[in-house]
């Protein structure tokens, strides 16, 4: 791929917390303006790979490009929506607030929002179907809904890569179908989107797939990635009874609709 | 209203309020992001952990704000080193460092001659006796403590939104844990004197936590942390006056009577508003 193509590229990359290495020697790209998906078991190191894209996990050997730049430099052009946010329950935050945290890296320290941030962040929850509840505790909201508002303060950054980390895990129907729509059209404001996942029709709908386990297996198309021989390999011989029917597309294959998706998950 | 007038009528009674007011707005504007963060244990140990240095300082006669700085920054170093070093959990570090000051602190003062007033001083001060020196080089702490706590709005909030996206956000989360804790540092010193370091540490959460059954949004918060503070410090010196009570411990202890009354008021309230409060279902977001 060109280099106009591709959004990130990873040679040799291995990602280390102290002496446990989290990712194995790898390489990858990540397409431009393409929902990237990476899938793999637990502790295979996907949320490492975000972090790592995010610029939050130095690469202990290789190369990792972001955006054409190192990931340190990139931070400002990529926003990440972390998997799990616990806010305080006696904070007394609302959810405009909250999204409004998103412009926090244009604005700096004391800049005033302006008409143009304050209309960025009006947009974010229109997305996001949160904007009638733009004044209620984030503490006030159910799991799916708070899911949406930190979403949308993902959107409300200036962003030419979006990175979610489980952003479908365990939300009801609406908020997961509102997100997934949301993720499906990040293409069309240029940007890409790389999103962990445990859902094979999940990974099956996106673009590119990086396959995972301690290292990135494989990456590519979904079709020539999610095979019965890579994930025998990602997830074991045994977890795969469990999934074979996602696999040959039995129980049918991912639909933009989550609610009527193969709620199939591999183990681990 | 002369009941509220003659407390205050004679210099030493003027300043006690001021010192107490001064006391009060640092604290709640610092305490309101020690309570966001989570942070009670900390700040709990960190006015413990200030002893040795004010003790040091009366028995050697050199600032107290200089040994209450040299001992904060001790408890802090203390506490970094335990957590980077060892696989203990910081509040372990914390509760080590600060029973370790604490003691310390009490083997110092047992030096003194006049031990059992000299730490009575230390730890529950004394409003009647503030100096004015004492209440400059206070409002020279108020006067960074409290524009840093404000200015730095938006990376504490972050930091106390989650730490890693603060990091993502650009918002510097290590510096400004650092910057917070020698906030907490500064306001704990720079309100000994007036209410004494163990209830200094009523100021640093009472009124924030108060605030915090009230408020919708952080400024609010804030703002309304100072003005139960500053409320408690008149009416802490004029009940003082009245019963013959001690001043410091009176203007300490009346954020944590406020919190209670409105912890019950707003409970009844939901009680009133909400049947399901009533039939003992808690509201909660699903």
């Amino acid at each position: 791929m060109s280099p106009h193509t591709v959004d990130a590229t990873a040679e040799g990359l291995v990602l280390r917390y102290g002496d446990h290495v989290a990712v194995a020697a790898s390489s990858f790209v990540i397409p431009a303006r393409s929902v990237t998906a990476v899938i793999g078991p637990n502790g295979s190191g996907k949320s490492s790979v975000l972090h790592a894209l995010a610029g939050l996990l130095d690469p202990s050997e290789g190369r990792l490009q972001v955006l054409g730049e190192s990931p340190r430099r990139a931070r400002t052009r990529v926003s990440y929506v972390l998997q799990s946010v616990t806010v305080p329950a006696g904070t007394p935050l609302t959810v405009d607030e909250a999204v409004g945290m998103g412009r926090y890296p244009r604005l700096g320290l004391w800049r005033r929002r302006s008409t143009e941030d304050r209309q960025r962040v009006r947009a974010s929850m229109d997305r996001l179907d949160i904007t009638d509840l733009a004044h209620r505790h984030l503490t006030e909201l159910s799991g799916g809904q708070r899911q949406r508002v930190y979403v949308a303060q993902g959107i409300a950054q200036d962003h030419e890569m979006l990175l979610l980390d489980e952003p479908l895990t365990g939300l009801d129907l609406v908020s997961a179908r509102t997100i997934d729509r949301l993720i499906h059209s990040e293409r069309r404001y240029g940007c890409s989107v790389v999103l962990t996942t445990h859902d094979l029709g999940e990974a099956r709908a996106a673009d590119h797939v990086l396959l995972m386990n301690r290292r990135v297996l494989a990456c590519g198309p979904p079709e020539e990635v999610l095979t019965e021989a890579n994930l025998e390999v990602a997830y074991g011989l045994g977890a795969l009874h469990g999934i074979a029917g996602a696999i040959h597309g039995v129980e049918g294959s991912f639909v933009d609709d989550p609610a009527h998706r193969s709620q199939t998950r591999p183990p681990g | 209203m002369e009941w509220l007038i003659e407390p205050f009528a004679l210099g030493f009674q003027q300043r006690a309020l001021l010192g107490g007011i001064i006391a009060g707005v640092m604290a709640s504007v610092v305490g309101t992001w020690l309570v966001l963060r989570g942070m009670s244990f900390f700040g709990d140990a960190f006015v413990h952990g200030v002893v040795p240095g004010i003790a040091a300082a009366v028995l050697l006669d050199f600032s107290p704000f200089l040994g209450a700085a040299l001992a904060a920054g001790v408890m802090v170093l203390g506490i970094v080193l335990i957590h980077r070093q060892t696989a203990l959990k910081e509040d372990t570090a914390i509760g080590l460092l600060f029973i370790g000051m604490l003691g310390l602190g009490v083997v110092i003062v047992s030096r003194s001659t006049s031990y059992t007033g000299s730490l009575t001083a230390i730890l529950f001060g004394d409003a009647l006796g503030v100096t004015r020196e004492a209440l400059l080089e206070q409002a020279v702490m108020a006067a960074i403590v409290v524009p840093a706590g404000i200015l730095l709005y938006r990376p504490l909030l972050a930091l106390s939104f989650d730490r890693t996206k603060a990091q993502a956000l650009g918002m510097r989360p290590g510096l400004t844990h650092a910057v917070l804790l020698v906030l907490i540092a500064a306001a704990v010193i720079g309100s000994y004197q007036a209410v004494g370091t163990l209830l200094a540490f009523g100021l640093l959460v009472g009124p924030p936590a108060t605030a915090a059954l009230l408020a919708r949004t952080v400024p609010a918060m804030m703002v309304i942390a100072v003005v139960i503070a500053v409320v408690s410090v008149v009416i802490g010196l004029v009940v003082s006056y009245h019963l013959g009570t001690a001043g410091s411990a009176t203007m300490a202890m009346l954020p944590i009577v406020l919190f209670f009354l409105t912890l019950t008021a707003s409970r009844l309230l939901a009680w009133r508003r909400h049947p399901s409060v009533r039939a003992g279902v808690g509201e909660s977001a699903g």
